[in-house]
């Protein structure tokens, strides 16, 4: 096993990693919101910030934002208790990050060690790029922290090999799985203490849903700004994350909604031109296999193409939308009458959506309809991949440490 | 009669007209590709001004479609491609007449470089390839399908892979004398057939070798087109070399390398289209593009516009050994993979 974190020699054994991880912390065992672990996160969040690596990845750049002294604090006062009622960390936390978002790992990572837990997280042998900046910073961050951040926390990469996420899971008592259905289910299958528990981060699907009305109404300052939100939402990972918008449904008229649409593709477009949006060969054939395919299906009745970078789907049935991903830029289009037409074609897995044109009122009585059919957010245009301790339906903060309670 | 006759404006014209009738034709037997043209705005009916305004279907559909334009009673065979890239196995519906057709016409390309007669063959394969019917492959489709051009079948590599020297010296004391085919994989005739004929001093020059399956393994090892005819003919004798570029998705229709070697060469019923893969129009000669192939042969299923994920170019038209456009194949377009939250884990815990 190759070690990230605290940067070190190879580690031969999941005996040996654990060692390192289960002696008496230096000042004692973790605490919630300890501030050897604020601390280190607000350094290392810095770094995250520094005009250089920002302007590199500026995903890095969301996760300084979200590990600020400040954002820190208002987590931890979410964890506060009522008298008698005592919060920690559950323990050790193992972390199985999916392969291929970069610095997913490290917001739960991170919620896990401000709850006061020791952690192990896997880092993908396929992780690259901003992944590797995040391991740097980290251990840039670790030359001035708390030594007891160093004997708590530990990241490393190994190949496929069920023995080692076997012992780790066997030895954890919380196991967090990304990576989708499949990921979960394999995962699953090794077994956890029995006192132990999963949180599982399944496949979802996302949409986006605009007001016809509040469309036409915004000022065109405001209609770039909504594309610009939108752009972010849906190219950043290659529209392929959990909460990117797999379609875009307009909520009311239809041929209002069909100008509005127009308007939109073109808004799009010049927002792609000015980030000199890139489309490679391949993702552009991918596109066009996805989109025919939706539409031998019978579900599209047409599919233009904006360029290589947009392709939109006029969809047959707006229940009929697809759920998996098409292609980064790819987007099925319907129109919704109103915002309750929606309810019935939600499922469990459907996770976010991003939305423009409503109001606090509308959507939250939309929440009410859903009545938990699914949908876990609901947020504004550019806001979709903004991660929050309240993800997927689950209160990390609170999923990653106890209660004690005591009556004398 | 040649099939590697038509000057690229002759080619053109009939082509567009068949090709035309052939879209229709799949429109109203294809529900399913009835609806993507539908889609894309392009009528029942509609003319098309010249061959690239056909509308193309990307090949990789028919490894997720079910794409046929004859009813499941008239189903003679299904031909299966596993691609190496994942993503499942092409799935090609054949009538008795298509399938007839498609022999017919793969007899009439290669006829121009084997002759009317059916030659001694040399297989550079194994017979394994062919006789496991469960593990029955793309290879062993190749190697069955070229095995009729051919008599007196010989393997150069026995059961377990190894290279079989003795039959192929008996082979050459019979046969060597007088004009003999020799087919099989590129890499797999580099490995055994070149290897080995170089260190047993074996005269291959009354050969003729059909060859396919790309070069990457090659290139690999810095053997490229020019360097593979240069060594074979240098060590071997061997200057007949024929490389082809086929695809099972349009099956029937190979693109023969000329005399000359180094070009591709398009038979009669069909043409290439090198496209730009930012605007998707026609590449001038000499600038490369993703290959577009079109067919006449495809009646049974909509393959005769496919956009291949294949990288081309064409470096002239009615200039070289066959009249038409000669072209060269440059490689695979890489796979597209984006970053999500889900992986794709391979069935691995932790890949």
């Amino acid at each position: 096993m190759k070690r990230r974190f605290p940067a070190g020699p190879d580690v031969s054994s999941v005996d040996e990693l654990l060692a390192s991880i289960s002696g008496e912390p230096t000042g004692g065992r973790l605490k919630v919101g300890d501030e050897r672990i604020v601390d280190f996160l607000v350094k290392f969040a810095r770094k995250l910030l520094a005009p250089q690596m920002a302007r590199r990845y500026p995903e890095l750049a969301s996760l300084g934002f979200f590990l600020r002294r400040g954002e820190i604090g208002k987590v931890l006062k979410h964890l506060e208790t009522p008298a008698g009622v005592l919060r920690f960390g559950r323990g050790l936390v193992f972390h199985i990050p999916p392969a291929n978002v970069d610095t997913i790992f490290v917001y739960s990572w991170a919620l896990s060690a401000l709850a006061g837990n020791s952690n192990v997280v896997r880092i993908s042998p396929r992780s690259a790029g901003a992944a590797e900046a995040v391991v740097e910073a980290l251990n840039d961050a670790l030359r001035d922290a708390h030594p007891a951040v160093a004997q708590t926390q530990v990241m490393v990469t190994y190949d496929r090999d069920d023995k080692v996420t076997a012992a780790l899971s066997a030895a954890c008592d919380l196991r967090v799985i990304w990576g989708g259905d499949r990921a979960v289910n394999e995962v699953r299958k090794l077994p956890l203490a029995p006192h132990s528990r999963d949180v599982t981060f399944p496949d979802r699907a996302s949409f986006a849903l605009i007001s016809v009305d509040g469309w036409t109404k915004a000022t065109p300052e405001k209609k770039r700004e909504v594309a610009v939100g939108f752009y972010n939402d849906s190219y950043w990972f290659d529209q392929a994350a959990c909460s990117s918008p797999r379609a875009l449904f307009w909520v009311g008229d239809e041929v209002a909604g069909q100008q509005a649409r127009t308007e939109f593709r073109a808004e799009l477009s010049a927002v792609l031109e000015a980030k000199h949006h890139v489309v490679e060969p391949a993702m552009a054939v991918q596109k066009r296999v996805s989109a025919y395919g939706v539409a031998a299906d019978g579900h599209a009745k047409s599919i233009s193409f904006d360029g290589n970078a947009v392709a939109t789907l006029e969809l047959t049935e707006a229940a009929d939308v697809p759920r998996e991903w098409l292609g980064a830029g790819t987007f099925p289009f319907a129109t919704l009458p109103t915002l309750s037409a929606l309810v019935p074609m939600v499922q469990r897995k459907d996770q976010t959506l991003s939305v423009f044109g409503f109001s606090q009122e509308e959507l939250e009585a939309l929440a009410h309809d859903l009545a938990g059919r699914g949908i876990d957010r609901i947020v504004p245009f550019g806001n979709a991949l903004t991660f929050s301790d309240h993800w997927d339906g689950f209160d990390l903060p609170a999923e990653f440490t106890r209660l004690v309670t005591v009556q004398a | 009669m040649s099939v590697f006759g038509r000057s690229q404006a002759e080619r053109e014209t009939a082509l567009l007209a068949e090709l035309t009738e052939l879209t229709e034709h799949h429109r109203a037997n294809s529900e399913q590709y009835d609806r993507i043209l539908s889609s894309l705005g392009i009528r029942s009916g509609e003319g098309f001004g010249s061959l690239n305004d056909l509308p193309w279907l990307p090949v990789r559909m028919f490894k997720t479609h079910e794409l046929k334009s004859i009813p499941d009673s008239e189903v003679f065979k299904v031909l299966t491609s596993s691609g190496t890239t994942g993503g499942g196995a092409s799935r090609i519906y054949l009538d008795k007449e298509a399938a007839g057709v498609q022999t017919k016409q793969l007899g009439a390309t290669l006829q121009e470089v084997l002759g009317g007669k059916r030659l001694p063959m040399l297989m550079v394969d194994t017979i394994s390839i062919i006789k496991n019917r469960r593990s029955f492959s793309a290879r062993g489709a190749g190697v069955l399908g070229m095995a009729t051009f051919g008599r007196g079948h010989v393997y150069a590599l026995d059961e377990n892979d190894q290279p079989d020297v003795e039959a192929v010296k008996e082979f050459l004391a019979k046969h060597g004398g007088e004009p003999f085919l020799i087919f099989g994989f590129t890499f797999m005739v580099w490995q055994y057939l070149y290897e080995v004929a170089r260190e047993h001093k074996l005269d291959l020059s009354n050969g003729i070798l059909i060859h396919s399956g790309g070069w990457k393994k090659l290139i690999d090892i810095a053997v490229d087109n020019s360097e593979f005819r240069k060594r074979f003919a240098e060590d071997t004798g061997l200057t007949q070399i024929y490389n082809y570029y086929g695809m099972i998705e349009q099956i029937g229709t190979v693109f023969l390398e000329g005399r000359s070697g180094n070009s591709l060469y398009c038979p009669d019923f069909a043409d290439v289209i090198i496209r730009n893969p930012d605007t998707w129009e026609e590449q001038p000669v000499g600038e490369p593009g993703v290959i577009e192939v079109v067919s006449t042969l495809p009646r049974s299923y909509p393959g005769h516009v496919l956009l291949t994920e294949d990288l081309g170019v064409v470096h002239g038209i009615d200039d070289g050994d066959w009249p038409g456009k000669r072209f060269s194949v440059l490689g695979r377009l890489p796979r597209a993979e984006a970053r999500g939250c889900s992986d794709t884990f391979s069935g691995a815990v932790a890949s």
